[in-house]
């Protein structure tokens, strides 16, 4: 029986934070394709203060970035063109984690869920987690941020 | 000199926050410490601050549960998620108590320097917590 030895590429915390950078700096360029290219075919997405309540069920964003990730950063960049991002803080660990600082917004020109366009700007704190594997893709997105702040930038004052 | 590791700060912080420890909690944070609660919109300085945003909870939900679902560790920053649940028991963040039950995901980052934590960015969304505590609109939070 041979010894076949297993490669195991070791990622410094630099490497692992460059990748997510770069995702931010592809967001800013709404770059969605490129988005998606620095993440793994079945990397999981989750934003879990993204819940739009209709009368029957409940829209959540939670699935994989492929199906769920693309289109809600599709449908954002359409509903606010202008929409860009500040990255605040990246820190990153030697075992594929990174965390994101970042603050995103823009000025709405279609609907967003529940609401309507009425050409306000946003600007709202996010922290976003990462979780990176050995090759350097992505292979979860996990984003929280407080719905409240952008709705009332927007004008929006129904809770749902 | 008895040095706590950055994680082990923060999981003695939380783990007295989840039994409702705020004097313990408050233990583990600097006099000066930095506080950003995004959902709040509050962002202070010191420890005062801190224990009226843990006590303002600690009141309003007393059968509070904290769970903590993962912790990340960067250095000297640890960014947790946790599970919040319990039964609302009192006003909170200007909703009147109607005996709700909220359940809601979290994110509080901490900076850790000298076995003490100097910094705390909680994030939470305040329109999941106030449609969970039915309240209806922002700008009459007290009405529902």
């Amino acid at each position: 029986m041979s010894n076949a030895s297993v490669i195991v590429s070791s990622r410094t915390a630099e490497q692992n934070a460059a990748v997510v950078t770069e995702f931010f700096d592809r967001y800013r360029a709404h770059d969605v394709d490129g988005m998606v290219d620095l993440c793994t075919i079945n990397a999981d997405f989750s934003y879990p203060p993204f819940e739009v309540w209709g009368k029957q069920r409940v829209l959540r964003g939670d699935g994989k970035v492929g199906t769920v990730g693309k289109p809600i950063w599709t449908g954002l960049i359409n509903a606010f063109p202008n929409l860009s991002n500040v990255v605040h803080s990246v820190d990153a660990n030697d075992e594929g984690d990174v965390v994101v600082q970042v603050d995103i917004g823009g000025t709405q020109q279609q609907p967003w869920g529940l609401v309507l366009p009425a050409g306000k700007t946003f600007s709202e704190p996010h922290i976003f987690i990462f979780r990176l594997n050995s090759d350097g893709l992505i292979e979860s997105v996990t984003g929280y941020w407080n719905n409240a702040g952008i709705s009332q930038q927007l004008g929006h004052m129904e809770v749902d | 000199m008895n040095s706590r590791s950055p994680q082990k700060v923060v999981s003695d912080f939380l783990d007295d926050f989840a039994v409702r420890d705020i004097d313990g909690a408050l233990g583990n944070t600097a006099e000066d410490i930095n506080v950003s609660v995004y959902g709040l919109g509050r962002h202070d300085t010191g420890r005062g601050t801190m224990r009226t945003v843990l006590a303002d909870i600690v009141e309003a939900f007393p059968d509070l549960i904290v769970t903590v679902k993962r912790i990340i560790t960067a250095g000297n920053v640890v960014t947790t998620v946790i599970n919040v649940q319990g039964t609302q028991a009192a006003p909170y963040a200007g909703a009147i108590n109607q005996e709700k039950h909220v359940d809601l995901d979290e994110v509080w980052r901490f900076v850790v320097a000298e076995d003490r934590i100097t910094q705390i960015d909680a994030y939470w969304c305040q329109q999941q917590l106030y449609r969970r505590l039915g309240v209806k609109r922002f700008d009459q939070i007290a009405i529902v």
